[in-house]
């Protein structure tokens, strides 16, 4: 284990690159990839890692790009990819198949705007249009989040119990262009950590099985059915791959939900990727100036840990909930399933929406400080609110 | 399972047995062109000793399987998105020779995902060169939407989006596939079923992107008496209208079936709903079939130096 | 509300007609609902369709479990499965020719209506011969049903965009329903519609997804192909009845011993034929469409020369026959009897045994290796031979008491004659006595100028027999004209290349001696000039003769060829020949004429013909079995229909046969065939020739049916092929597959 100083998508390729070496002694590890920025260095990382039995594959485009590895993953290999954005938009149809075919692929998305408005910064609302796909969702807020997530990613997707693709998200340039320390675990130690691969429900040559053939409604529910099981499995599993992790690497990778001074918060923050360790910084000054708030860090949305997020927020009244994302019409994604987590529990919560750092937006201390003082001044929930639309001059774009 | 279904099951495995490609209680049209074309599939493969994983994506193809848990594919298969088939080939054939495993990866598209929506999938594979054999079995429209255009479909015939006749002539996708210079490229007819038969077994033996491309008679949507199937395709190749040839490298070009120089094209259109007999110029078409065989014949004297 | 349910057929147009009817409804103001129950079914695949309308807005989004009234598009279908839920006082409507009585116990709950609208699509020329589009029919028919006037539904279907025989067909159905209403109509049995409890199915994950398709597509059939043999045209023709096909297909798969084996079924004589015949089996051939006929001549001289098989009689049976006449009849029948099992023996007048195959044809075309071989293989099934022993009257009762049964197949001895004067010279001389001394050595023509008269092949026999003996001249005079000449075409050929010359039309009408010549003395035949006339009873067209056309021919010898009739003197006074029939009554042995004495054809074909009909005829009669000409030939095939028809060319698919030049064998050179009796044919090489043989109506388990079965559902199996009915989809591609028509469909 080294540490060195990186980009986020240098520990992402680091880590997608040493998992597929790790299986192979076992099918080996296949990918197809396509550049967009800025992800790109993912996957010339890996295009350029010196696989002992594994083929990377560059192709025409995302959608092939996921169709490569789907074929890889139905072939039995360890298999992912990386895209963003507008990528992963066009990859969307064969995002869709990979988590119904319960392929544990492991794909880096790195988020950045749907175009248009055409721009290459942080925005998570690509990930999140593709919240419904049976795929587990991670959002990171640093290098070494992303490396430890990643691999650990493989080890979850691949258990048996669980079989479902995983998609590790960074928030454009403020994590996959920031070069920070990061600690590479040598390639035995994540041949410890990852066992061989094996897919039991892969294409076998001397079998005769057809995988995706029609289906009516009874085996169509059932299928359905079972992903659901498999999610409601994953809290559990996930701790235990999060133990192993710990094990191997002497590390904690964190939890699927992290609270920070949450035990007593009548104010709570719910953020994600690097607005959660911006809002971390507020949370302990106003701690220091004896404010009782709390932030919860959801590094796990798919499956969404209802039962985390209601105990976390136990002692709170209310709550901001920070989305780096728009679903026109309905407000931020993170809000919405807040919102329905608390249904029905805590109708005293007021849960207030705030759509900051859009479409690449710098989202500052005191953008977090003024939503504070914003919910502060709230005696109950209004619409979404949007930071930072009369502040053209903060916003250094 | 029934008693009867029972006898048709083949041992899985080496070789490709002629049932196990495909099953006997498929819900393929009767008269199939792409039924006939699988079976004769299965045939070569258990001649040639081989088997192969299937992948198709969608199309009549897929639908042909059947409902799961069930399938009428006596080999492995997956079913992709419509344009994806040749990526997750290469993804499966990239699996299979890295763990040197028997077997071919073998695409399975109808026209409407090889010559629209496939078409740049196919093209990256094939400029890959990836290790799979692509068949198109070409019944010239959308078959498992009930009958539209694509661009496979001939000029003059009706489809449900070419109501008043096609505009434009059928895309000629072997010279495209030709062009990206993979190893071998062919056409195959299954009124032909030797030449059929030898054209995969040139297929097997080779390695890299193989593209066969079968004339595949759908009586449903070309409105023809199911049993006249094979003889509408034959009509076609031996009138000029499907040569059949090969192209090896994108360079060599080899021409199998000369028109036998007495049976009319006419008999092609006047048996199928589809054309209007009013509608077809036979002189122009009788002309375009010349001028393409004397293409094809000039293409295939040009071996200048032959590829090995 | 009131609420239709349709069963038919992927292809059949269900949902639209389900829209017919809704837009019938639509147009008159009410709520409606037309739908179809989307899968993964394909032409010919069962389906349904559903219909409501309703005065009041319909707000029921499922399928239709209680129709009132279902509508059945393919009688096939119409079983309890369509009566399900069906209310009572629901009708059923079936697409059948069937009355609707024929319906009643099987619905016994339900009023059931019948129209034929299959045959009034067929005849609107509405949908493909397999699966005819019968929706726009059943339209009208629907609307009978349910009090509809014929001009509301022609106003839906002219809204929907249907016209011309789609209207024709409907107004047809509407006219044609026939309904039978039932008397009791008890409440129907309630719908079971147990909802299951969504949970585990098959899983992806645990590797599901192998499972045997559970679908019988055979149920989606109309019609369903059966195998068939019909009866080639060479088999039909043959005079001695031999399995031309049959033989041809073994050779054709290089077997030639089976070859022989098959010819032996029914002729002892395939190299003698395989030279001497004149082959009507060529000229019935249905190949000369394509490319010439298959040069079955060569084929049989090719198995009988090249082919071994050991014949051995099949049994031992106590009962003795005898036969008078050794010639091709009476050595057939000896060949056949011999081998069911009897003691034969057979009398011969000559010295040698053979008849006209020895004294009747001459070397240059049957050498006598082959007439001696084949006739080595009769005797060695045990056959008596007894030569030099004359039949008459007489001596025939005496054979007839010590025997079972007598054949008697002398042939044809008397020489026909015509009156031309200097008869009982040595200037003329019979055909037939000219060749049997040419055979015998003792002729001489040499410097002699000869003319032969007649056109048959003991014409062409003598008059190149004549030349190759060193005549300075050769010709020949017939009546008529070329075609009318009943000798072989090629010996007509040949006679020809060799320099002999044919006077056509010509007929003589008296002969001369010509005075004042010494040893050599020269003839004057004066003929007349010929034209063709109408047909005479023969078929042929008649010559007439051409007033004041006479002319001489100037010869030192005059051949009569001119045919032959029976000597029937060793029957008793008032005797009718007739082949088959028991003879001499007063006897208790039967007594049978056979061969050219009782059916003077002429040929050695027909003489074999005879001899194997009698000889089965003579076992039946002396065994009590009822041995068929048919069974004996073993030419039947394991088949499901045997047809009794000949099929002819324009039944087989010729274009789906490639043109191949036929072969014909070498010939000696023509210096050779002018001074020798070497045999002029010299015989082909392989069997090539034999597959270019059809095969018409015969299945040669060329097997393109099995490869074209888009199924894979029609198998080889042995010698028989299997439809697997369970899966026929009935498509009928193997029947237009098969080149030879051996596979027929039937409707279900």
């Amino acid at each position: 284990m080294t540490l060195q100083v990186v980009t986020g998508n240098h520990a992402a390729g680091y880590a997608l690159s040493t998992a597929g070496e790790a299986n192979r002694t076992a099918r080996g590890a296949a990918c197809g990839i396509y550049p967009i920025t800025p992800q790109t260095e993912i996957v010339e990382y890996v295009a350029k890692f010196p696989f002992s039995k594994g083929r990377v594959v560059p192709v025409e485009s995302e959608h092939s790009a996921m169709g490569v590895t789907m074929g890889a993953a139905l072939g039995g290999a360890r298999s992912f990819t990386a895209s963003s954005a507008n990528g992963l938009a066009y990859m969307t149809e064969n995002i869709m198949v990979a988590g119904y075919y319960r392929l544990p692929i492991v794909m880096v998305a790195v988020n950045r705007t749907l175009g248009p408005p055409w721009n290459i910064w942080v925005d998570q609302g690509d990930t999140l249009m593709l919240r419904d796909f049976a795929w587990l969702q991670f959002y990171c807020e640093d290098n070494q989040e992303v490396l430890d997530t990643t691999l650990l990613a493989f080890r979850l997707a691949e258990d048996h119990r669980i079989l479902l693709p995983v998609m590790v998200c960074m928030d454009a340039f403020i994590v996959s262009h920031t070069q920070m320390e990061t600690d590479l675990p040598d390639q035995a130690q994540v041949d410890r950590f990852l066992p061989d691969l094996d897919l039991k429900h892969r294409l076998r040559y001397d079998e005769a099985r057809t995988i995706g053939g029609l289906s009516w409604p009874q085996e169509g529910l059932s299928m359905r059915l079972e992903i659901d099981e498999a999610m409601g499995r994953v809290p559990e599993v996930f701790q235990e791959c999060r133990s192993a992790f710990t094990e191997a690497f002497g590390r904690d990778p964190g939890d699927q939900l992290q609270t920070f001074e949450t035990e007593d918060a009548e104010t709570v923050i719910v953020a994600t990727g690097t607005m959660a360790t911006t809002a971390r910084e507020v949370v302990r000054h106003r701690r220091e100036a004896g404010e009782r708030i709390g932030l919860v860090k959801l590094k796990m949305f798919r499956p969404f840990p209802q039962e985390s997020l209601r105990q976390a927020c136990r002692p709170a009244s209310r709550i901001a909930v920070l989305d780096r994302n728009y679903a026109a019409g309905s407000g931020g994604v993170f809000w919405q399933d807040t919102r329905a987590a608390f249904q029905g529990h805590r109708d005293d919560l007021l849960i207030q929406n705030y759509l900051a750092g859009l479409c690449g937006g710098d989202v500052t201390p005191a953008v977090i400080e003024q939503i504070l003082d914003d919910l502060a001044d709230r005696t109950e929930a209004g619409s979404p609110a949007w930071i930072g639309i009369d502040e053209h001059s903060e916003v250094p774009v | 399972m029934s008693a009867t279904a029972g006898k048709l099951e083949q041992l899985p495995g080496l070789p490709c047995t002629e049932e196990c490609l495909l099953r006997a209680g498929n819900t393929n049209c009767g008269g199939c062109g792409m039924s006939t074309g699988l079976t004769m599939l299965g045939r070569a493969l258990r001649d040639a000793g081989e088997t192969c994983t299937l992948v198709i994506p969608a199309c009549c193809g897929i639908v042909t399987a059947g409902a799961f848990p069930t399938t009428s594919y006596g080999v492995p298969t997956v079913a992709t998105t419509f344009a994806s088939a040749p990526a997750v080939a290469s993804g499966l054939a990239s699996i299979r020779d890295l763990n040197g495993e028997p077997g071919q990866v073998i695409c399975w598209a109808g026209d409407g995902g090889t010559y629209d929506i496939g078409l740049a999938t196919l093209s990256a594979a094939a400029e890959r060169n990836e290790n799979i054999i692509y068949f198109c079995y070409d019944n010239e429209i959308y078959g498992n939407t009930g009958g539209q255009r694509s661009s496979s479909t001939p000029a003059a015939a009706h489809t449900t989006t070419t109501p008043w006749g096609k505009a434009e002539d059928k895309k000629d996708i072997v010279s495209i596939m030709a062009a990206h210079r993979i190893p071998y490229a062919a056409t195959l007819s299954i009124a032909h079923p030797e030449d059929f038969a030898d054209k995969i077994k040139q297929a097997l033996s080779m390695t890299g992107m193989r593209f066969l491309l079968i004339h595949s008679p759908c009586p449903t949507g070309w409105k023809s008496e199911p049993a006249d199937s094979v003889e509408l395709v034959r009509i076609a190749v031996n009138s000029g209208l499907f040569p059949l040839y090969e192209v090896f490298h994108g360079l060599d070009y080899k021409i199998n079936v000369e028109p036998d120089g007495t049976t009319d094209p006419a008999d092609y259109f006047s048996r199928q709903k589809r054309f209007h007999p009013d509608e077809i110029d036979l002189e122009a078409t009788r002309k375009r079939c010349e001028n393409r065989f004397n293409q094809l014949r000039a293409l295939a004297r040009i071996n200048l130096a032959p590829v090995s | 509300m009131i609420e239709i349910r349709i069963h038919g057929r992927g292809g059949q147009g269900g949902v639209t007609l389900a829209k017919l009817i809704a837009t019938s409804r639509f147009l008159k103001g009410l709520s409606v609902q037309a739908f179809g129950l989307y899968a993964a079914e394909r032409s010919g695949a069962p389906i349904q369709a559903f219909c409501r309308y309703s005065e009041d807005p319909i707000t029921n989004r499922n399928l239709i479990y209680e129709p009132d009234h279902v509508v059945v598009l393919d009688p096939t279908l119409a079983g309890p499965p369509i009566a399900a839920g069906l209310k009572s006082g629901g009708w059923i409507l079936i697409n059948t020719p069937e009355a609707p009585e024929q319906y009643t116990e099987q619905f016994p709950n339900n009023a059931v209506a019948t129209v034929d609208a299959t045959r009034i699509a067929r005849d609107n020329g509405l949908g493909t011969r397999s699966v005819p589009i019968v929706n726009t029919a059943l339209a009208g028919a629907v609307g009978k049903m349910f009090g509809f006037p014929l001009e509301e539904m022609q106003a839906a279907l002219e809204h929907l965009g249907f016209g011309g025989s789609n209207l024709t067909a409907a107004r047809s159905a509407f006219g044609q329903v026939r309904l039978l209403e039932n008397t009791s109509l008890p409440a129907p049995d309630k719908h079971a519609q147990t909802a299951e409890v969504p949970g585990h199915g098959p899983s992806l994950i645990e590797g599901a997804g192998s499972g045997l398709p559970q679908l019988k597509t055979g149920a989606w059939a109309t019609e369903q192909p059966h195998r068939q043999q019909m009866i080639p045209p060479c088999n039909h023709i043959c005079p001695a009845g031999n399995n031309v096909q049959g033989f041809l297909n073994a050779l054709a798969k290089d077997k030639v011993n089976e070859a022989l084996h098959i010819l032996l079924r029914t002729t002892p004589f395939p190299s003698i034929c395989g030279r001497a015949c004149p082959a009507p089996c060529m000229e019935a051939c249905n190949r000369i469409e394509l490319d010439g006929a298959v040069n079955v001549r060569e084929m049989e001289r090719y198995a009988g020369d090249h082919g071994e098989t050991d014949v051995q009689p099949e049994e031992v049976r106590e009962q003795t026959v005898a036969i008078a006449g050794s010639g091709p009849a009476g050595l057939t029948a000896a060949f056949h009897l011999a081998r069911f099992g009897y003691h034969v023996k057979v009398f011969e007048s000559a010295h040698e045994i053979g008849g006209l195959l020895r004294s009747g044809i001459p070397d240059f075309r049957l050498p006598e290796e082959a007439v001696n071989r084949e006739i080595q293989r009769i005797l060695d099934l045990g056959v008596d031979v007894e030569t030099d022993h004359p039949i008459d009257r007489e001596s025939l009762l005496d054979i007839a008491r010590s025997h079972d049964a007598v054949l008697v197949a002398t042939g044809q001895q008397e020489q026909r004659k015509l009156r031309l004067g200097m008869a009982g010279t040595r200037a003329v001389m019979p055909g037939l006595e000219f060749l049997d001394r040419v055979n015998h050595g003792t002729m001489r023509v040499d410097g002699e100028d000869v003319v032969v008269i007649g056109g048959g092949n003991t014409a062409m026999d003598a008059a190149r027999s004549a030349l190759r003996l060193g005549a300075s001249s050769v010709r020949v005079v017939y009546r008529r004209t070329r075609d009318e000449m009943p000798a072989i075409q090629e010996e007509i050929d040949e006679a020809q290349e060799e320099g002999i010359r044919i006077d056509f039309l010509t007929q003589p009408q008296s002969l001369h001696e010509e005075v004042g010549k010494s040893d050599k003395r020269r003839c004057t035949l004066i003929c007349q000039r010929m034209v063709l006339g109408e047909p005479d009873e023969s078929g042929r067209r008649a010559p007439v003769a051409v007033p004041d056309s006479e002319f001489e021919l100037n010869c030192h010898r005059l051949i009569l060829a001119l045919g032959q009739s029976p000597d029937m003197s060793v029957f008793p006074e008032g005797t009718e020949v007739r082949e088959g029939r028991q003879l001499l009554g007063l006897l208790e042995t039967p007594v049978f004429a056979i061969g050219d004495l009782a059916t003077a054809e002429g040929t050695v074909a027909a003489a074999i013909g005879s001899g194997r009909r009698s000889a089965i005829h003579v076992h039946n009669v002396l065994s009590g079995d009822h041995v068929t000409i048919t069974e004996h030939a073993e030419a039947a095939r394991d088949v499901d229909v045997w047809r009794d028809e000949v099929i002819g060319a324009d039944t087989m698919k010729l274009h789906l046969f490639e043109r191949q030049a036929g072969h014909q064998g070498e010939s000696l050179g023509m210096a050779r065939r002018r001074s020798t009796f070497d045999e002029v044919h010299l015989g082909v090489e392989d069997a090539a020739e034999a597959r270019r043989c059809l095969s018409c109506g015969v299945c040669n388990e060329c097997d393109l049916c099995v490869t074209y079965c888009p199924e894979g559902v029609l198998k080889r199996v042995g010698h028989r092929l299997e439809f697997d009915y369970a899966y026929c989809k009935g498509c009928g591609v193997c029947v237009a597959e098969c080149p030879r028509n051996v596979i027929f469909m039937s409707h279900l």
